[in-house]
C-alpha cells in the first residue's frame, strides 16, 4: 500500500513505472541520443570550462555516482558489505574513471581508463589503437583483460568487476538504486538473457579477431579492412551507444538498472562463464526460507533467488553480479555471498530448480 | 487416481508438487477459498509496506501449475462426505476424490471483550489477504491504532501501521514482549527497539472493553490498568487456531480437537482423508495434543503427508525446533528450547554494548540445548548439529565463529563475548 501524501505518491509512481517514470525515461533516453548523435552539449561543456561533451558527461556521471552512492551508504549503513562495496565504487569512479584520465590528458598522455577493460572497452584490444600507446598502457591492457579479469573472477566471482569497479554497474548500484526491483524475473526473460548476452559476446570476439586479422593483413587486403571497419562502426553504434547508453541507462525507470549488464554486456557474459566454474556462490541456509520473495524482487539481474532459497539450494548463476542486495533484504538471513574452495558439483550448473523442497525426516 | 487438496497454502501446494513428482499420471486438484494462487502468507506485511505487489508474493510462476498439471480451483469447500468421497463447494459444485488432504491452515482467534460485538468497523486481523485488504482500506482514515497481542503477527502489523504514519499503542499482556520465545533480557531489547520506533508499548496490560462511536467504528479501548486508549483501528493479534470450524457441520466430520486430529502418518479419523500444516493436531507420547503453526513445519508436513498418501510408511517426528523472525530491523534466530526451561538448565547471555545484538546459549547437564540470537546472523544448521552432538558450552563458545552468517566484512566481533564468558567462568 502506498504511503499517504503527494510526495509519497510521486515517489511510488517514479519507482513503479508510473507516468513520471515514463517521463523520466524519455528525458534520460533523449539525453543519451543528444549526447551520442549531436554536438549540442559541446557549447555547454565549454561554457563551464571543460574541453568537450565527453568530459562533461564524465563529470555528470561521477556526480550521479557520488550522490547516489552516499544515498546507498546511508540506506544500508548497518551492512558493512554494502558500505565497503559502495565506497569502492565511488572511489573508482572519481579516480580511475574521471580524474586520472583527465590528468593523463593534461600531461599529454593518452586518455586511458584503467577501470575499463576489454571486451567492455573494445579499443583496449584493438591493435590499431592500443599499439599506438606507450608500453605500460599496452601491458596493462593485455594483462588486465586476459589475466587479471578471469583470475579475479575465478577467485571472487564477477562481482569484483561488475559491482565493485565497473562504471555501468556503479551507476546502476548508486543512482539506479530506486529502480533495481524492476528487472524481469520470469523464466522467459532468463532464456532471452542467455541468448542475447552470448550473442553479443560472440560478436565482440569475432570483431576482435577481425581487427587483429586486419591489423596483420589489412594493408594488402583492402576488402577485409573495409568489412572490418564497417563491422566495427556498426558494433560501436549498436552496442556501445545504443545498448549501453540509450537503452541501458535510458530505460532505468522502466526496465530496471541492469538491462545492459544482463542482456548485452560482453564483459559480463565472459565473466559469467568464468564465475560458473569459479569459487563464488550464494549460500542458502537450509530450510530457513519463508518464500517471501524479497530477494527476487530486489535482484537487479532478474534472478529468481527465491526459487533456489526455498529449495534450500546454494547456487551460482552466471549473471549474478554479487551486489549482495538479496542477502541484505532477506528478513530471515537465509543468503550469504561467499567464495569457497570446494563446491558441490551441481551448484555450478544452470539447473532448473524443481519446485519441490526436499525434506530431511528427523528422528 | 484423483488427489484433492483443500487449501493452497504452503502445506497444500508442497504436497501437490510432491504427489506429482512421484505420480506422473494422477489427477491433482487444489481447492482454496482465499486466493486462486499460492502466495506467501509470511510476506503479507511486505505488501502492506509497499515493498512488494501482491503478485510478487507468489512463490512460483503461474505456468508451473500448468506444467505440473495441478488444477487450481478457487472456492470455499462447505461440505465433506467421506462415505461418498465427495466435497461440495459454496457455489454448489461437487468434487469427487479418491484421496483427500485437508490443509486449511489457521484462522485468527477472536476474543469476546465487552463491547467488541457492537463494533462494526475498524477491527482487523492480519492473517489473510482479505485481512490485508481491510487493513489497507482502513489505514488512511486511521490516526491512532491499538494492536493487541505480543506475538509475531502483532509486531508485524505494528511495523506496517507505524510505516504508514499511524500512532500505535501496542498492548502486551505479559511481563515482557513474547515470553513464549524470548527471555526477559531479549524482550527488553525488543521493547526498547519498538519504543525507539515510536510505538507506545504497554506491558502487563490487557483489553477490558471496547468502545465504538459514529458508524459503530471502534473509538477507544479500555485496559486492565485503567487506561483509555482512543483509536480508529483495533488490531487483534492474539494468536491463531486451526481453521477447522467449517468441519464441525459437515456430513462426516473428522475427529477434531483444537485441530484435525491425525496420527503420525497424517491420517485423520476418516478413510482416505489426511491432514497437514497449521490445521493438523498430533499427539505427544504422553497423550497431550500439539499443533505446529509455523511455515517450516507446514512445508515439511505437506511433503511428508504427500508421501503418506502415496502409501509410504511415515512417522512424523518434529525435528529440533528452529525459527526465525524480524522485529523492525532486528533479526532473530533460535534453535532448540530457550524459554520455560527446567531448573537444571543454565544459560550464558551476552549483549553487545555497541549494537542491538544479543546471544543466549542454553546448557543442560553439560550439553548445549538451545540458542537464541538477536541482531546478528547465524547458520542454524550448525547450531542444530552442536545440539545433536551434545557439545559443551565451553566448546561451543570457542567455535562460535563457525556458525556466523553475517555478511562479508560485517561479522559481529566475538572477542568481547569470549572475554565475558571467561570472566563468568572464573566467578562461578
Ligand atoms: C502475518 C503472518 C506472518 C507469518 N510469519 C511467519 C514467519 O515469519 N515464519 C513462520 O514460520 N511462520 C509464519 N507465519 C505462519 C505461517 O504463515 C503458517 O504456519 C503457514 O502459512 C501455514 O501454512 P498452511 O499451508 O498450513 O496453511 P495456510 O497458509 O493458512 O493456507 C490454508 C489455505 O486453506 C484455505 N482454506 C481454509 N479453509 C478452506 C475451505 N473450507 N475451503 C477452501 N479453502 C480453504 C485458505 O484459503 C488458505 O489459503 C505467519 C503467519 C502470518 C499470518
Ligand atoms: S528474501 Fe530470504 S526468506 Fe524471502 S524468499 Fe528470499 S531467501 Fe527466502
Amino acid at each position: 500500500m502506498i504511503k499517504a501524501g503527494t510526495a509519497q505518491w510521486l515517489l511510488h509512481d517514479v519507482k513503479n513505472r508510473g507516468i513520471t517514470a515514463w517521463l523520466l525515461a524519455v528525458v534520460l533516453t533523449s539525453f543519451y541520443l543528444v549526447l551520442y548523435f549531436t554536438e549540442w552539449l559541446t557549447p555547454a561543456a565549454r561554457a563551464v570550462g571543460l574541453d568537450g561533451k565527453w568530459t562533461l558527461y564524465g563529470l555528470l556521471y561521477s556526480i550521479a555516482i557520488v550522490w547516489g552512492g552516499i544515498y546507498v551508504i546511508r540506506k544500508y549503513r548497518h551492512n558493512r558489505y554494502q558500505i565497503v562495496r559502495t565506497s569502492v565504487v565511488i572511489f573508482v569512479q572519481v579516480t580511475f574513471a574521471f580524474s586520472i584520465p583527465q590528468l593523463l590528458k593534461f600531461l599529454h598522455q593518452p586518455e586511458y581508463y584503467f577501470s575499463y577493460l576489454w571486451p567492455l572497452k573494445m579499443e583496449y584490444l584493438t591493435p590499431g589503437y592500443i599499439f599506438s600507446l606507450p608500453l605500460p598502457f599496452i601491458l596493462y591492457s593485455f594483462l588486465g583483460s586476459l589475466l587479471m579479469v578471469p583470475v579475479l573472477a575465478a577467485l571472487f566471482g564477477k562481482r569484483w568487476y561488475c559491482s565493485w569497479v565497473c562504471g555501468c554497474g556503479g551507476l546502476a548500484n548508486t543512482f539506479g538504486e530506486p529502480w533495481r526491483h524492476l528487472s524481469d524475473k520470469s523464466s522467459l526473460s532468463w532464456k532471452i538473457e542467455k541468448v542475447a548476452v552470448h550473442t553479443v559476446l560472440a560478436t565482440s570476439l569475432l570483431l576482435t579477431a577481425l581487427l587483429f586479422v586486419t591489423w596483420g593483413v589489412g594493408k594488402s587486403n583492402p576488402e577485409v579492412a573495409r568489412f572490418t571497419y564497417g563491422f566495427q562502426s556498426f558494433y560501436g553504434l549498436m552496442v556501445s551507444s545504443m545498448l549501453a547508453g540509450v537503452v541501458g541507462v535510458g530505460l532505468y525507470p522502466l526496465g530496471g538498472t541492469r538491462i545492459w549488464c544482463r542482456f548485452f554486456c560482453p564483459m559480463a557474459a565472459l565473466l559469467g562463464l568464468v564465475q560458473k566454474f569459479g569459487r563464488y556462490r550464494i549460500r542458502v541456509k537450509e530450510n530457513m526460507c519463508i518464500s517471501c520473495g524479497l530477494c527476487s524482487k530486489y535482484c537487479e539481474m532478474g534472478i529468481d533467488v527465491r526459487s533456489y532459497a526455498q529449495a534450500s539450494q546454494s547456487f551460482t548463476r552466471a549473471s549474478c553480479v554479487g551486489c549482495g542486495l538479496c542477502a541484505e533484504v532477506c528478513p530471515r538471513g537465509v543468503l550469504r555471498l561467499e567464495n569457497v574452495r570446494v563446491r558441490a558439483p551441481q551448484e555450478a550448473s544452470l539447473i532448473q530448480i524443481s519446485p519441490m523442497p526436499s525434506v530431511r525426516q528427523a528422528g | 487416481m484423483h488427489y484433492v487438496i483443500v487449501g493452497n497454502g504452503v502445506a497444500g501446494i508442497t504436497a501437490a508438487f510432491a504427489l506429482r513428482k512421484r505420480d506422473a499420471r494422477a489427477k491433482i486438484t487444489v481447492i482454496s477459498g482465499e486466493s486462486e494462487y499460492f502466495f506467501s502468507r509470511t510476506a503479507l506485511m511486505y505488501a502492506f509496506l509497499d515493498r512488494m505487489n501482491l503478485r510478487d508474493l507468489e512463490p512460483f510462476e503461474r505456468k508451473v501449475y500448468q506444467k505440473q498439471r495441478i488444477d487450481l480451483l478457487h472456492g470455499w469447500v462447505e461440505d465433506l462426505n467421506a462415505d461418498r468421497r465427495e466435497l461440495r463447494l459454496k457455489d454448489g459444485a461437487e468434487i469427487q476424490y479418491d484421496r483427500l488432504l485437508l490443509a486449511t491452515g489457521s484462522a485468527p482467534n477472536r476474543p469476546d471483550w465487552p463491547g467488541l460485538g457492537e463494533v462494526k468497523e475498524g477491527v482487523v486481523h492480519f492473517v489473510s489477504l482479505q485481512h490485508l485488504a481491510e487493513c489497507e482500506r482502513l489505514t488512511p482514515s486511521t490516526r491512532r491504532a491499538v494492536v493487541v497481542g505480543g506475538g509475531l503477527i502483532g509486531v508485524e502489523l505494528v511495523e506496517c501501521l507505524v510505516h504508514h504514519g499511524v500512532e500505535v499503542d501496542f498492548l502486551v499482556r505479559e511481563d515482557w514482549y513474547w515470553p513464549m520465545a524470548l527471555a526477559p533480557e531479549e524482550g527488553k531489547l525488543i521493547a526498547q527497539h519498538l519504543r525507539h520506533h515510536g510505538v507506545r508499548l504497554h506491558l502487563q496490560d490487557e483489553v477490558t472493553g471496547v468502545e465504538s462511536g459514529t458508524g459503530s467504528r471502534v473509538s477507544a479501548v479500555q485496559t486492565g490498568q485503567g487506561k483509555k486508549l482512543p483509536c480508529e483501528m483495533l488490531g487483534i493479534c492474539i494468536g491463531v487456531r486451526p481453521a477447522v470450524d467449517w468441519l464441525r457441520g459437515v456430513a462426516t466430520p473428522p475427529a477434531l480437537g483444537r485441530g484435525i486430529q491425525v496420527d503420525r502418518g497424517f491420517r485423520t479419523s476418516l478413510r482416505d482423508v489426511w491432514a497437514a500444516g497449521d490445521c493438523a493436531e498430533f499427539q505427544r507420547p504422553d497423550g497431550t495434543p500439539f499443533v505446529e503453526q509455523i511455515w517450516y513445519s507446514a512445508k515439511r508436513q505437506g511433503e511428508l503427508a504427500a508421501r503418506a498418501m502415496l502409501g509410504d510408511s511415515i512417522r512424523y517426528e518434529p525435528p529440533l525446533f528452529f525459527n526465525s523472525a524480524k522485529f523492525f530491523e532486528i533479526e532473530y534466530t533460535t534453535v532448540g528450547a530457550t524459554t520455560r526451561l527446567p531448573d537444571t538448565a543454565r544459560s550464558f547471555f551476552h549483549r553487545w554494548a555497541d549494537r542491538e545484538a544479543t546471544i543466549r546459549i542454553v546448557e543442560e547437564n553439560g550439553a548445549v540445548t538451545g540458542f537464541s540470537m538477536l541482531g546478528s546472523r547465524w547458520d542454524h544448521t550448525v547450531l542444530e548439529r552442536w545440539v545433536g552432538e551434545r557439545r559443551s558450552l565451553d566448546d561451543v563458545v570457542a567455535r562460535l565463529h563457525e556458525a556466523q552468517f553475517d555478511v562479508e566484512f560485517g561479522r559481529v566481533p566475538l572477542a568481547g563475548l569470549r572475554a565475558a564468558f571467561g570472566a563468568r567462568e572464573v566467578r562461578a
